[in-house]
């Protein structure tokens, strides 16, 4: 017992033991007892994802890449996956979780679809399925380790929402993970907060591609080729890998760092 | 749920040391109640760091006609607790068929939160609605389920912020009465509407975590006449039973930046 | 080796946490009983509480990592402790005097808490340490002792309801509680008090102070206590004692509680303002000369800036 006073009402600290009071079975073990414990972490990674209400529903933007590292390994990876006829799913983070989301909702989507009870699961279902998923595999200390935005229209509403590994969730007219999240979130911001209901499907695209534009120049663990995918009352539509226009040009001008010193 | 998540070896094994299961999202939530009334009320911004993850989301959620909860801290944390004590009050609705009163509502959520007492939700959760006997309550809890019946309590971010002008203007400390009088035990409805969003705009200016928007709700004691709220704007009424308790929600603004 | 001997063996520590486990891991569904008055039970909807741990090769170190204050002031869930809980035997009864002061870190966060946890009519507990344990594990004490009553057809004594407490936090020895109480009643030898805390100690005796301002309070209380000390007089000396611990103890104050067990139970006597004790005194109440329990009394006369009362005010000049 730790009798000194101001230490009191404090959790116990069991790796000290002054007196030598605790029982032997509760002596912290020795390293090797335990024996291997990998602290997991993300391997192969996926980088920013966007996405915005519009007039007629929702868009999404990722861009083609799966990291390993620094490295960029894969440049053909396909991060947006629709769920049903209702609904979009993007992620960031890592690619093996979120394949395995992927085969876990395209399985729940058979029973619903085979439950034909005249229900079928739209986005709100699916963030909330989600949600719960993520909440309980963090609370178990295993996280699935991705950031994901759930996007849909159904019944004549949007939907863009978020969720990622710790199970925090929320919604907004304009979203973003990862680095997208301090750069392009506040230009989504300034182009879509107030217009959600004018924007047209051309404008909330051009918006996006600015966007996926500028995370590209800076974002150094992004690739110049993405997909956007578009859900409307039509249903959901995800555009070929498309590749950037990029110029380098201004990089001429910079001047203070870099190759230039004056 | 139809998959299982559990190891292969179905030996629940320990996994790893560095991924952190909480998070912090800030905004400040605050509760006040009154002789025949209760107010809760919290901030709707949510945030991580320095990034405003969504500059609406709910931290104060109607339990039942006569009790709300307003919950922070870690928001998915928040969420999840939410349900789970609204699945328990469904549940008691069906085997007594009537609501929980609020004082059973304080000791359920203490023994859920202490159920967690070694992988606490990081919750901070203030109680606000009408007993049974008619009166405001506010029950505060701390993140492992000690409680208190209060007059007021500010919790959060700028609990620090809010708290000391609660204590000021609520239970008049550090204030002596003009000579001859005395202070009110309880204080009219407006004037404690009138503290709330003082409280909450004070905080915007001086708290980052705080702002966006403001969510008030009203419970209001049997038999009491609401007609104080008719001077009050962006008042919407959520009762959904006739001659029971009264429930509004009040929705303002606060600052953006 | 170790590893195989701990995962397999039913009585170390980490097959308790085992069990726990798998408690933990049922604790989601909730059957038929979870549909009647039992929903209300919360972690002892199955008569026994359950916990659920966090799966980590050390909970303890989890918890630590996430609460411990003192180690790491940045900890985000600061749970609430700091305090000065006295109880002391003599031939009156019990007195029980503790603070109302809770601090999470250096934030006072709340100055109303209620210390003394009224089990039943008979036995009070003090709450030092996690609020929450105390609470938690009293208020489930109290249900025991209920039990007791019903199947004995008696009150449960003040030894065998403070042994109850002390066997059922040893369970959790290590895992992070943290209470030092005071069980104290009158039974059927008369009042005493047992001293129990989170590590399982517990000890019968006739004075005990528990928490951060105790070293200041047994200071009042060892000078004073008498085994025949008038009802007055020991109420007198709770007060005092904690007024002093209330004074000089940072993580005490705010407001004092006194309680008084007799024969019949015991009584609430009070609540007093530790600041309005220094200033002018508890107030007009037994045992108290009602005077300020500050020096300023003592040192009546001593300089202009305290003159004392019957001297004249000097008359300004108009």
């Amino acid at each position: 017992m730790d009798h000194f006073p101001t230490n009191w009402g404090r959790p116990r600290n069991d790796t000290i033991d002054p007196y030598g009071t605790y029982p032997i079975h509760q002596r912290p073990k020795d390293a090797f007892s335990t024996g291997i414990q990998r602290t997991q972490h993300p391997i192969v990674t996926g980088t920013s994802v966007l996405a915005i209400k519009f007039k007629d529903g929702v868009m999404m933007a990722a861009d083609n890449l799966a990291s390993y590292g620094s490295l960029a390994r894969f440049r053909d990876i396909q991060r947006l996956h629709p769920v049903g006829d209702n609904t979009v799913i993007g992620a960031g983070g890592d690619m093996s979780d979120f394949q395995y989301l992927q085969s876990i909702l395209d399985e729940l989507m058979v029973d619903e679809f085979c439950a034909s009870d005249g229900h079928t699961l739209g986005p709100a279902e699916v963030h909330n399925y989600l949600s719960e998923l993520m909440y309980a595999r963090r609370s178990k200390m295993d996280p699935l380790w991705n950031s994901l935005l759930v996007g849909g229209f159904k019944d004549g509403k949007r939907f863009l929402a978020y969720v990622d590994l710790l199970g925090t969730t929320y919604a907004s007219s304009t979203l973003a993970t990862g680095y997208g999240a301090y750069i392009a979130q506040p230009l989504l911001r300034r182009a879509v907060e107030g217009n959600e209901d004018t924007l047209t499907k051309e404008e909330a695209r051009k918006i996006l591609e600015q966007s996926m534009q500028v995370l590209f120049y800076r974002d150094a663990r992004s690739i110049d080729q993405f997909q956007i995918a578009t859900v409307t009352a039509a249903g959901v539509h995800i555009s070929e890998a498309r590749k950037l226009e990029t110029s380098w040009s201004f990089a001429e001008g910079i001047r203070g760092y870099g190759a230039q010193t004056q | 749920m139809e998959h299982s998540f559990a190891s292969p070896s179905g030996h629940p094994q320990p996994h790893q040391r560095h991924f952190n299961p909480y998070s912090e999202n800030g905004g400040t939530i605050l509760a006040i109640a009154g002789a025949n009334f209760s107010v809760i009320a919290g901030d709707t911004r949510q945030s991580e760091g320095y990034s405003i993850q969504t500059r609406y989301a709910p931290k104060v959620f109607r339990l039942t006609d006569k009790a709300v909860l307003a919950t922070n801290g870690f928001a998915a944390d928040g969420n999840m607790f939410v349900k789970k004590v609204r699945q328990r009050l469904e549940w008691y609705r069906h085997a007594h068929s009537k609501d929980m009163p609020i004082r059973a509502i304080a000791r359920l959520i203490q023994t859920m939160l202490y159920a967690r007492r070694f992988f606490p939700y990081y919750v901070y959760n203030i109680l606000g609605g009408i007993e049974e006997d008619g009166s405001g309550a506010v029950y505060s809890f701390d993140p492992v389920g000690s409680y208190e019946r209060e007059a007021c309590r500010a919790a959060g971010a700028a609990q620090s912020l809010v708290q000391p002008f609660l204590d000021n203007q609520i239970y008049f400390k550090n204030q002596t009465p003009a000579h001859g009088t005395s202070h009110p035990a309880h204080l009219p409805l407006d004037h404690v509407l009138e503290l709330v969003i003082d409280s909450f705009t004070s905080a915007t200016e001086r708290h980052i975590e705080v702002g966006d928007g403001l969510e008030i709700y009203v419970v209001l004691a049997k038999g009491s006449t609401p007609q104080v709220l008719d001077r009050w704007q962006g008042v919407t009424e959520m009762t959904t039973t006739q001659d029971g308790e009264r429930m509004f929600v009040i929705r303002r603004n606060l600052k953006r930046d | 080796m170790n590893t195989l001997v701990q995962r397999f063996s039913t009585t170390s520590a980490q097959s308790e946490i085992n069990k726990a486990k798998a408690l933990a891991a049922d604790d989601q569904d909730f059957d038929d009983f979870a549909w009647g008055s039992e929903a209300g039970f919360g972690t002892i909807a199955k008569g026994v509480p359950t916990f659920s741990l966090p799966a980590v090769p050390d909970p303890r170190a989890f918890l630590r990592l996430h609460t411990d204050d003192h180690a790491d002031p940045n900890c985000r869930i600061k749970i609430q402790h700091g305090t000065t809980t006295l109880a002391f035997r003599f031939k009156g009864g019990v007195i029980v005097a503790v603070d109302s002061r809770a601090t999470a870190g250096s934030y006072i966060a709340s100055g109303t808490v209620k210390k003394v946890i009224e089990i039943n009519p008979y036995l009070l507990g003090t709450m030092a340490g996690g609020a929450a344990d105390c609470q938690f594990w009293e208020t489930y004490l109290g249900m025991h002792c209920r039990l007791h009553e019903l199947r004995n057809r008696e009150r449960i004594s003040v030894s065998a309801a403070s042994k109850y407490l002390s066997n059922l936090v040893y369970n959790y020895k290590g895992m992070g509680l943290s209470m030092g109480t005071m069980i104290c009643g009158w039974d059927k030898t008369g009042p005493s008090v047992f001293y129990v805390d989170s590590d399982g100690t517990r000890l019968k005796g006739n004075l005990f102070s528990v928490g951060s301002g105790s070293t200041h309070a047994y200071g009042v209380l060892d000078q004073g206590y008498h085994w025949d000390l008038s009802d007055e007089d020991a109420q007198e000396l709770g007060r005092r004692s904690i007024y002093a611990a209330g004074h000089r103890d940072a993580y005490s104050g705010n407001t004092c509680n006194l309680y008084h067990i007799k024969e019949d139970g015991w009584h609430f006597i009070g609540n007093y303002d530790i600041s309005k004790m220094h200033y002018e005194g508890p107030g007009n109440v037994p045992g108290s000369e009602n005077v300020g329990y500050g020096y300023d009394v003592r040192v009546v006369g001593r300089s202009s800036a305290n003159p004392p009362p019957s001297a004249p005010t000097p008359v300004v000049a108009a």
